[in-house]
Formats: structure tokens, sequence, C-alpha cells
């Protein structure tokens, strides 16, 4: 047996106050509190035990200040919602009362217990009273820490130039901020700049936009970067450092936008802007009001390669010498404090509901490429004119929920489609008065300010709004006219309409690079594919990760009146964290122990923030604080217990399994949940009360990267049925990648079990984001069968084999 | 903390007095669930209905794209509404039991295919069924046979290839009874064939007999042109004996002469006969209804070996001659009832072990669930997520297959999962026969280009009037929508039999004014 390292300075005897939340009827409607407040009273150091219906109330925080100060308590345990939610008031109620906060300690028994187990009263007390037991054990080993105080950078960064990321970044500019803004595309202008109008109010979007635009070109406090793209960011909550590739446009400042280059370019290709409807040159401005106005030039579709001139043609028209052909890409490096994303959405792409003949027939078009035609500086000069003979239409229709609300497309409503429907049909009742419009709809939703009144405008104006989605859309070969076949759910009759044009009110889709900006900011998406915000309600702007702030469609689709409040929102955020200046970072880094340590590196190997400077001459481990994220992988593959875990030490964790082990621990599932992921998926899994098996002991740990492998033994020693290691998806991990040490350790431990002859399905690993509670549920639920057929020669076969863990 | 009390609380049953629990609500003194009908009416949760039915209706956001989809529902229009017979299900079960739209589902999984939510509409109508069979309401299927009997033509080749009510559970003696019934249904003999117009039908299956049958009704002559020596296109040529008595094909088909439709067998148009000599023959009108015969390739190595064959030319020489060229190891490329029937008929020949491959799961088959526990039954193993990568060769011959495992991906445009292939999970099996049932296209190059066709060579028309933008050129069937149910095909006869007639009248007023003048 290793010998334990004493854990430094408990020097005075732990006085612990237990409190047990009702959380009005939230805990106390399947979980009996004063049950469990008895229990806690009979546990060891405990010298208050009380239940209160609302503890996070100023009452209930008042009350464990009195008892802090009367009672002399030293550690404060309180039982109730998620410690993702309350840890921080309780932290702040025990610092208040002058104890240091990291002297608390939460057991989460309403997102993993009553919530999860309404149907099973007397196992989810029991599991409370576990879940009590665990807390106070590790209450009793807590120590007071000290936080590192970290500097922010008073500069900020803005991903993305829709119009979310230019009133971000126009705000925290205003403010006094310098901020940078990386834009991918030519220029800045997002989604809004392609729009005709905005509704409810009818204002024409580009001319609301372009100011702001052009703003944002001007401002001496905003750097603008289009074209660009983000890299690499590294650091932490206000002190990022993020790499940009700046991709050359070929040409240079001295570019007047005259467009003579264009002019004189031979290729041509589908310009974007307009959605494919229109063309633009190799050498092109994507629209009149582009910021900044100046041209680029498409080196796919460039006729001169790499080193080799064909042509010149642009060379020759343009008489600034602007165009540089030997521009390179740059790699920029940014320092900031906080990070606004606000990358935007997609519209879904409509070609594979087949049945609506996107693509096939030249008739079907979607809701933006409407948007083009409508508008008077697009392609059709704003007349509304059919594919197929540049006609305008006389009879139109709109098919809602085109890859919305449907599990063959997108399960989400996309929120902006319906009233932008409502918009449109008001447009084209606007300039031809007598085109007949009808809207499929399956539910009209018109929820926001003005929005009704829009759609009573609508109906005023004669649209005819029918309930009930087509089942098909089929091109009548003779004449290119559309026939639109439904079911009229409120006639019960079935429809056959002739139609000359339909528009397929498409969806909003996440973004196709939301995947690497996720990796690039180790954010969280949901089951729909956006971004998570840290808390639903009370941070809803705010990333998972510290100093990252969403804004836009990329946290959900939304409208544009949504889209410059969230933006005004996570500015006002970032604008408070700058403002203070510092930050203090958790004390939740390691501290190595010298006289264990054999200098053997491994900690520095694992470690993915490379925070651990091991010298093996000079025999010395150096945690570098400020680098440091605190995930502990480097504590979970110390085979000496050399380094001392803050708040997660080694023995915090054993007693928090011992505590769980005490009683039926053949008929009980360990778990090690990460905090961002799994634990939060199982805090997910509480709020949408997904009912599970009440056998599962949640321990938290800050990583996956956490659980040792001498953990799970150790659970298995004290005779746990199963244990389940749970953390981020592979390339989700919110410490880069310290969940893949997870996996090896798991393997490796598989391996000894099966070795072992112990049941190797008594030990399960699993990803899960903090979107799948349903996952978790699953799993537990799978993972009965294991216990089940667990015969008692099994269980003392492990707990043999692992002894002494 | 005290609830409100009332002075009539008395009811145990008062929305007062319940807990909500997730979606169902609960007695707060004897703990068991309850259903709130309509806000006002409360009672114990209908047991009638099996509770994953129930589950799986509550998703329907009645977006009317099954009704709109539903062949039947058309055919039957208004008395027909899958939608609404779904509803019901979740409303009022006790209602949706007793009515016959639960058995005029014809299971041709249109409604599936495009339900936005994935609802596999047949299978719940199906699951209802069982549970009415169960309780002897069997009133309700009484009702649906005489509205088939009425509505629907050759109800009596549907009931075999469509609604299958024998699996339902429900008696016996009842099915044999309700099944004389349309057998013994009033005929109705020879028709003068008084109207102008001359319409020729090129195909012989159960959209060409649909438009010949409602045509010769009407009075017009109407010549049928098909290419095999005997009437009834895919019925007779894929449809096994076991599956559609062909004593029974013999007796409708015999129907359409008594009427007197000329029948010409062995005549291919194109070949035999030159698509535009129609016109010149006297023709006003032509309906083409040539199905989809042409076997889809799976296009990989080896398909063209000794031993491989498609799953048509496979069940036609097992029908018509009882020698078929099989080895005892068969494999049946395929999930949808093909597949299902060249498995089975394999082993009533020379096969001893047959497996089918397909590349999805049983959840997106779309055989009749029967036919594949039946298949299962007789000894068909199916392999699921499986598809072939190559066909190994012996002395010329087929000697195997191999294959590799497949994953499902995301949901593609028919709603099912697209498989994806997994790396290293190749395997072989030993076969000597490869059928090959992936399904078919259709082989129109006979027509004019006129008519204009899609990228998959179908025939495009007016959904409506099946018109083709040919003038006086109508399609319907599996030309026009690639393999489909016989239902569809029906459907598609029928429209196109109305506006044909639509069509023949309005050119013979023309001429009539003509001469007139």
């Amino acid at each position: 047996m290793p010998i334990l390292p004493a854990d430094p300075e408990i020097t005075e005897e732990a006085r612990i106050g237990v409190y047990v939340c009702h959380c009005g009827l939230n805990i106390a409607g399947t979980v009996n509190c004063e049950e469990v407040a008895e229990f806690a009273a009979t546990l060891p150091h405990v010298v208050v035990a009380k239940d209160h219906r609302y503890t996070c109330s100023d009452q209930g925080q008042e009350l464990i200040k009195n008892d802090i100060k009367n009672s002399d308590l030293n550690r404060i345990v309180v039982a109730s919602c998620s410690p993702r939610l309350h840890e921080l008031t309780f932290r702040k109620t025990c610092e208040e009362a002058g104890l240091n906060k990291y002297l608390f300690e939460m057991a989460n028994i309403r997102e993993h217990c009553s919530w999860v187990h309404h149907h099973d009263k007397e196992a989810a007390t029991e599991k409370a009273k576990d879940l009590v037991r665990a807390a106070v054990a590790k209450a009793t080993l807590l120590e007071s820490e000290i936080e590192t105080v970290v500097p922010i950078n008073r500069k900020a960064l803005v991903i993305g130039g829709g119009v979310a990321g230019i009133q971000a970044a126009l705000d925290l500019a205003d403010t006094g901020y310098k901020v940078f803004v990386v834009e991918k595309q030519p220029s800045i202008g997002g989604r809004m700049a392609q729009i005709d109008k905005t509704f409810p109010t009818m204002d024409c979007s580009i001319c609301i936009l372009a100011p702001k635009m052009s703003d944002v070109g001007h401002h001496p406090n905003i750097e603008l970067y289009t074209n660009s793209e983000v890299q690499e960011v590294k650091g932490y909550i206000g002190n990022f450092t993020v790499k940009v590739l700046k991709k050359p446009r070929y040409i240079t400042d001295e570019c007047s936008a005259c467009n003579d280059c264009s002019e004189a370019c031979p290729i041509a290709a589908p310009n974007e802007f307009d959605v494919g409807l229109a063309t633009r040159k190799a050498i092109f401005t994507p629209f009149a009001q582009a910021v900044p106005s100046t041209y680029i030039i498409d080196r796919d579709l460039c006729l001169n390669e790499e080193g080799i001139m064909t042509c010149d043609k642009c060379i020759e028209a343009c008489e600034r010498q602007a165009i540089d052909f030997d521009m390179k890409p740059e790699t920029i490096e940014l320092q900031v404090g906080t990070i606004v994303v606000a990358t935007g959405a997609e519209v879904s792409d409509p070609t594979r509901f087949t049945n609506y003949g996107y693509t096939r027939y030249p008739n079907v078009i979607t809701s933006l490429e409407f948007e083009r035609l409508i508008n008077a500086g697009g392609p059709s000069s704003g007349n509304l004119v059919r594919p197929s003979d540049m006609k305008i239409p006389k009879t139109v229709a709109f098919i809602q929920c085109v890859g919305s609300r449907s599990k063959k497309g997108n399960p989400y409503c996309s929120n902006v489609c319906c009233m932008n429907t409502v918009k449109d049909s008001l447009l084209i009742k606007e300039h031809w008065p007598d085109v007949k419009i009808y809207v499929f709809y399956l539910d009209m939703r018109a929820f926001g300010k003005g929005f009704e009144d829009l759609y009573r405008r609508a109906k005023e104006a004669g649209v005819m709004f029918i309930r009930g989605l087509p089942a098909e859309v089929v091109e009548d070969p003779k004449t290119h006219n559309l026939w639109v076949i439904g079911e009229n759910t409120l006639q019960k009759e079935i429809y056959k309409i002739n139609l000359d044009l339909v528009i397929l009110s498409v969806g909003i889709e996440p973004c196709k690079d939301s995947d690497a900006i996720q990796r690039l900011f180790t954010l969280s998406r949901t089951s729909d594919g956006f971004f998570m915000e840290a808390h639903p309600k009370l941070k809803p702007v705010d990333a998972p990760t510290g100093g990252v702030f969403l804004a836009g469609c990329a946290e959900s689709p939304k409208d544009i009146k949504d889209s410059v409040t969230q933006a005004s929102a996570a500015a006002a955020r970032a604008g408070i964290l700058m403002a203070q200046g510092k930050v203090t970072v958790e004390a939740i880094t390691p501290k190595p122990i010298l006289e264990n340590c054999r200098i053997c590196g491994m900690c520095a190997q694992v470690c993915p923030y490379n925070a651990i400077v091991v010298d093996k001459e000079a025999k010395s481990v150096q945690v570098i604080d400020a680098a440091c994220a605190g995930c502990g992988t480097c504590g979970a593959e110390c085979q000496f217990e050399a380094l001392h875990m803050r708040h997660f030490t080694d023995n915090q964790i054993r007693s928090q399994i011992d505590a769980l082990t005490e009683e039926d621990a053949d008929t009980k599932i360990i778990a090690f949940c990460c905090n961002w992921c799994a634990y939060a998926g199982a805090d997910f899994a509480g709020v949408s009360r997904i009912q599970y098996p009440p056998n599962v002991r949640i321990i938290r740990t800050m990583c996956s990267g956490r659980v040792s492998s001498t953990f799970i033994e150790h659970a298995f020693a004290r005779g746990a049925g199963a244990v389940l290691v749970a953390g981020c998806h592979p390339g989700d991990c919110h410490y880069i990648d310290a969940n893949y040490q997870t996996q090896r350790r798991v393997e490796r431990l598989w391996k000894k079990m099966a070795r072992l002859d112990v049941d190797t399905d008594r030990l399960q690993l699993l990803w899960a984001s903090a979107a799948e509670g349903e996952r978790i549920a699953t799993k537990i639920r799978e993972m009965q069968s294991v216990l089940a057929k667990l015969k008692p020669e099994g269980v003392e076969k492990a707990t043999k084999a692992f002894e002494g863990r | 903390m005290t609830l409100l009390k009332r002075s009539n609380s008395a009811s145990d049953l008062y929305v007062c007095k319940v807990l909500y629990r997730r979606d169902r609500l609960y007695s707060r003194r004897t703990k068991k669930p309850l259903t709130i009908v309509l806000g006002r009416e409360a009672r114990m949760e209908s047991p009638l209905i099996p509770q994953e039915i129930r589950e799986k209706t509550k998703y329907c956001f009645e977006c009317g794209v099954c009704t709109a989809s539903c062949p039947m529902a058309e055919l039957l229009s208004p008395q027909y509404n899958p939608r609404s017979v779904l509803q019901q299900i979740l409303e009022d079960p006790d209602r949706a039991l007793k009515s016959e739209g639960l058995w005029l589902c014809a299971w041709c999984y249109k409604c599936y295919k495009r339900c936005p939510q994935g609802l596999k509409l047949p299978e719940i109508l199906h699951t209802a069924k069982q549970e009415v069979a169960k309780r002897g309401f069997d009133a309700s299927f009484e009702k649906a046979v005489s509205i088939i009997e009425k509505h629907i033509p050759f109800p009596i080749l549907c009931w075999y290839t469509c609604f299958h009510p024998e699996r339902t559970g429900i008696p016996n003696d009842k099915i044999v009874a309700m099944k004389e019934k349309l057998a013994g249904r009033p005929k109705k003999g020879k028709k003068p064939t008084n109207r102008q117009g001359r319409a020729a039908i090129i195909g012989s299956g159960p959209a060409g007999l649909t438009a010949a049958c409602q045509l010769a009704e009407r009075g017009y002559p109407v010549t049928l042109f098909e290419a095999l020596p005997k009437i009834g296109g895919m019925l007779r040529k894929s449809m096994p004996a076991y599956r559609l008595p062909r004593k029974e094909l013999d007796n409708e088909i015999q129907l359409l002469k008594d009427l007197g439709v000329e029948i010409r067998t062995s005549t291919e148009v194109g070949k035999d006969i030159k698509f535009d000599e129609l016109w010149r023959c006297g023709y006003k009108v032509v309906f083409v209804a040539v199905g989809a015969h042409t076997s889809l390739k799976l296009g990989i190595e080896g398909e063209d070996l000794d031993g491989v064959i498609d799953a048509l030319n496979f069940l036609w020489t097992a029908k018509e001659s009882a020698k078929v060229d099989i080895t005892e190891r068969v494999g049946v490329i395929g999930g949808g009832n093909v597949a299902i029937d060249a498995a089975r008929t394999a082993l009533r020949h020379k096969a001893k072990e047959v497996v089918i491959l397909y590349r999805r799961s049983l959840n997106e088959m779309t055989a009749n669930p029967w036919e594949i526990g039946e298949a299962e039954k007789e000894g068909v193993r199916i392999e699921f997520q499986v598809a072939p990568k190559k066909i190994l060769k012996k002395d010329g011959k087929v000697a195997g297959l191999e294959c590799f495992r497949v994953e499902l991906g995301e949901l593609d445009e028919t709603g099912r999962k697209r498989p994806v292939p997994i790396e290293g999970s190749e395997f072989s099996l030993q076969l000597g026969t490869v059928i090959v049932a992936i399904g078919e296209r259709t082989e129109t190059s006979f027509l004019p280009n006129e008519v204009e066709r899609d990228r998959s060579n179908r025939i495009l028309v007016n959904p409506v009037t099946m018109e083709t933008s040919m003038t006086r050129v109508f399609a319907g069937g599996d030309a026009v929508t690639g393999p489909a149910s016989v239902i569809e095909a029906i459907l598609a006869g029928k429209r196109a039999a109305g506006f044909m007639e639509k069509y023949l009248n309005e050119t013979g007023e023309r001429e009539d004014a003509h001469l007139a003048s």
C-alpha cells in the first residue's frame, strides 16, 4: 500500500454544518429532507444539521452565517441543487461569515436525485443521504485556499462580422476598449446585408446596417480583419493569445473601388452574395456597401496560378496599380482579454427534401433567394421573376417549416421563418397587389413585439394562410407551373393548387465550421448543434469557458433584434470583466509534494497546457498557476501521489468513495463525471426530468482526466458493483485533450481486470456532452444488467484483487 | 402547506387535485395515472391501445402530409383520413378502435416515407387492428370491406396485395366470408362501346388494368397492349403464388374481358408496333403504364458472373417454369417485399440456405412485418447493416460474396438512416447464387422525345391529370413513380381514366362542331 501523504495543515478539528434544502417541493416532493437532516446529524464532525425550505434565499443564507458564528462551524455542506448553479452563492455566504470559501461543499440532491427519481421516494431519500455522507466526508478534509489573481487584458476579440458581431464590436469600442473583429468573408455585414426588408417594421435591411458597417470600418478603437480566420487560441480568461490567419486579398490599400478591374476580368462565376442568382468576376467586391470598400481576387477562379501569370487584364485596367499578386497570407498574433463568438448560422439546404423538388424544378426557390430577387439591388432589380421564364408570377406559395421541426431535417423551430414569410408576402402584395399568395404552415408563430400586427396586415392584404404542409410539389411538364398537393387539415380536404412560384421557407442551421470553433474555444454545443450557454436563464450570453461570450445565431436561431440585443449583452458582460481588470482563478491547481516526487516527469508529459516544468537535473517540479487550468490529469498520472490537487485531493476523492460504498456497495454504481460535460449532462437529465435508476452515485471532478485508476480500483476494493467514468466526447474536452488520458487509463484497467478475472463490464466509459442527459440516463439503465448478473463471489474477487488500492 | 379545499372536491378526478408528472396526470389519492379528455371529462387511462402506440402518436403535429400522400385517402375521399385516424387513437381510443378507418390502410408506406416525424403509420394502425381483432369489434372491419368493394377497383387483388386483413388476427371464418362477399360482388357485364375515341393502354399492370376497366365501363373502346404473353404486369410477374393466388388474378382479368376490352398480349409497343403507329391505328389517346422492369445494378465487381440473377426475372421464371437455376446457398440483396419474396421463393425451390443482406436495420425495412417474420420462420437469415463489396469468382461462376458492415448515419431524403461503411469490417459469405433485389427502373425508350422524362427515366406528368408533356399521352404507375405499391398504381389508373375521358369528350365535341360546320 502506498503511503498516503498527510493532508497538510489540517490542524483544527472539523466542525461541520449541514443544510438540507427543500427547494420548495422540488426536492422535498421526492426526498424526505427532515430524515436526511436527521441522518446528517449522526455523521462524524457534524455539529449542526438542519433542513430549510429555500437555503439559497436570504433567510437560508442568514441561517448559515449565524450558525457559522454561533456554533463556531468551520466547514459547510449544503445539500440542494447542482454546484454548477449555486456553489458561487454559498461560497460567498461563507466568505461573508468569515469562512474561507474552499471550506464549502455541495451535495447535489436535486438535479441528480429528486428530479430524476420521481417515482421512488425511498430510494431517492437513501441516495440523498449517501450524497450528504460523501459531501461531509469530503468537507472534513477540505482546506482553505487562497486564489491567484490574474490581470485581464483590456482588449476584446469579436469573431464574426454579422450584425451581432458589428453590434458587440461597436459597443465595446464605444466603451473605450480596443476591439479586433475577425471576419471570414471579404466584407462584414453577414446575412442581414443579403436581406431586403426586416420584420416587423419593414425597414430596409441594408439601409440600417450600412451605417453601422461603416462605423466599424472607421472606429478608432476597432481593428478589422476581413478574409481572415482564427487559427489557434491559447490561454485563459483575461489572457488569450489568438492567432489569426489573414488571407491575402491581392489588392493593396491603394484601391479606390472604381470597378475598372472587374470590368476587365474575363472570368465569371456565381455570386455567393446573390445566392448564385447572378454572377461576379474573379476580381470583385461582394456588394456595393461592402466594408472594407475594396476588391478581392478569388484565386480559385483567377487564371493566374502561383508564380505563373497568364492574364494581366486587371493589372492593366487598374490605374492606381493596386493589384499585387505577390501578397502572402499573414499570421497575426493578438493578445486579448475577452472574446465574443458571433459566428452566425447558415440557411438549411432543402435539396434533401426531394418531395419539394428544389433544384429539380426551376420555379422552386428558397426564402433567401427570394430576398435577393425582391431586393432592388439584387440581380432582377427588385422584380420578383420566376426562374423558368423570367415573368412575374401570378400565384405564389410559401411552404413553412422546410427543414425545421422535423426528424428528417432539424428538430427545432428556426424561430424567424414564420415572420419572414409574413413579411415576404406583404412585400409581394406591396409591389404586385394582384398576386395570389398562399402560405402553407404547420403553426404560425408570431410571438414578438409587433409580430401579430404584421400577421394581421398580411391577412388583411388577402394572403391565404392554409394549415397543412404540402406532401409534394410536382412540376407540370408542359407549363413549368407547380402543383402543390397537401391536406388542409382544418378543412379536412386535400388541396391541389397550381402555382407559378413556390418559395421554401428554409430554416436556420449551425455553421458548418462550428466544429472548428467549438474546438478552438472548448465550447459545448446542444444536440441541435448551436453553442451552449453557461446557464440558460441566468448566464444566457456566457460561454462555459471563462472570458468567452456568445452572440447572435451561433447560440440559437434568432432574428435581427434579438441578435443585436444579445450582442450588446455580450459586450456588456465582456466589458464588466475588462473594467474590473482582474479575475481570480479558482484555487484548484496542483501543488507538488517534493518528498514523494521521483522527478519522473510523467505529470509534465500529460499536462495539456505545458504548465508543469520538471527539471530532472535540479530535481525540481514547478507548476505555473496562471497557465494551469486545473484539470488534474497530472494528479491522476502521478504514481507516487506527489501532486496535491487542491480541492480535489486524492484523499478527498477517496473519502467520497468510502462514504458512498459504506452500505450496499455491490448494488451501486460509482460514477465519476467531469464538471463540464458529463456532470452537466447529468444536471441536464435532471432539468429535463429524465428518470433513471436511483443506484448511481456521482462524484464530480473537473475533468475525467482527474480520475486516477487507483480511484476506480479503490471503489472496487470497497465492493462497488460497477464504476462509470464519464467525460466529454473526444475532441470536446475542456482541457484540450485530457480525456484521451482517461481513455488510456480505463483501457489499461480493463486489461488488468481481465487478467485478474474481474468482469470488465463492471467498469464502463461514457462520452456524453452537456446536452446529452438522455445518453447518461440510458447508460445507467443499461448498467443495471451488469449489476443484475453480479454475484457475491464476483464482488469478493474484485475486493481482494484490488485490496489496498 | 394545504391545498385549496373545494366544496365539491369529492371527486378524486378533480383537476385541482392531481399531481402533474412529466406528461401524465396522476391521481393524488390513488396515485394512479389519469387521462383528461378534452379538459372536461376524466377517466382512467384507456387500456385499449397499447402504450407504445400512444407514445408514438404523441409526436404527430398534424401537418397532413400523410393524408395528402395517401392513395387510399384520395380514392375514398372524403371517407378516409389517416391523420384523423391517428389523432383519434390518441384522443379517443374507444372510437378509434371502432372506426373503419383503421382497416383502410393499404400498406404503401408512402406516409412513412414523407412523415416529418418518421411515424410508421401502417404499423401503428396494424397494432391497433390487432387489438380490435382481439376484442372482436369486427363490425368496423365489415364496414371497411363494403367501402373497399364500392370504391376500389379490383378489390380482391387489393385484398391480397394491399390490405392483408388476415394478418390482424380476425377470425378465419370472417375473413373467408368477407372474401367471398368481395368475389361475389355484382359484376358489370359488357357495356356497349357507344362513346367516341379509342384509347390505347400500354401495359397491363394494376395501373393499366384500372384505366382500361374505368374507360371500358364508361363505354369507350379500349385496347390493352402487353409485351408478355399474359396480362397482369408486375402482379403476374413478381408476386409469388402464395401471396396472390393465380386463380384470383385470372378471375379479375376475366371481368376485364367481359367488359369488352380488346387485349393484345405479346405485343411490345416500340418493337411489335411503333408508338407513332398508334395514332395511325385510330387511337385518340394513349395511357403509358409500362411499369419499372429493369433491375438496378449493384455496380460492384463480378456482377456479370453466372449465378447473379435479378429478383424479378427469378420470380417470373419460378412462377412460369417449375425449374429455376439456383444453387443451394443463395444470397438476396435488398430489403423490400421483392427481396423477401425472392428469398422465400428460393427456399421453395432448390435452396437450402438463404440469407438476405440489407444495408439498413429492421426498422427501416419496407417489407410487410409479417413477411419478414414468416421468412425468418421459414429459415431465411437476415443480415442487417451489411452491404456487398464484390462478388467472388471461381471457375467463371459465383463462389461467394464479399461484404462489409455499415453503421447508420444521418437521415437521408427518404427519412431513413443513411448507411456509412465501417472500415475494416469486410467478411465473405460462400454463396452459389446472388439474387439482386435493390429496385427497378423503368424502360421508356420507345416513347417519342416530346414525352419528358427525368434523370432516372421516369415519365414526368401533371400529378392531377396524369398527362405528360405530350398532348394525348397520359402515364401512370411505376413508370411515373418508380417502383411503388399496387394501390398507388390503381390510383394513377383511376386519375388518368377520368382525365382521358375528359380529354376525349372535349376533342369529340370539337370534332363534332368541326363536322357540323
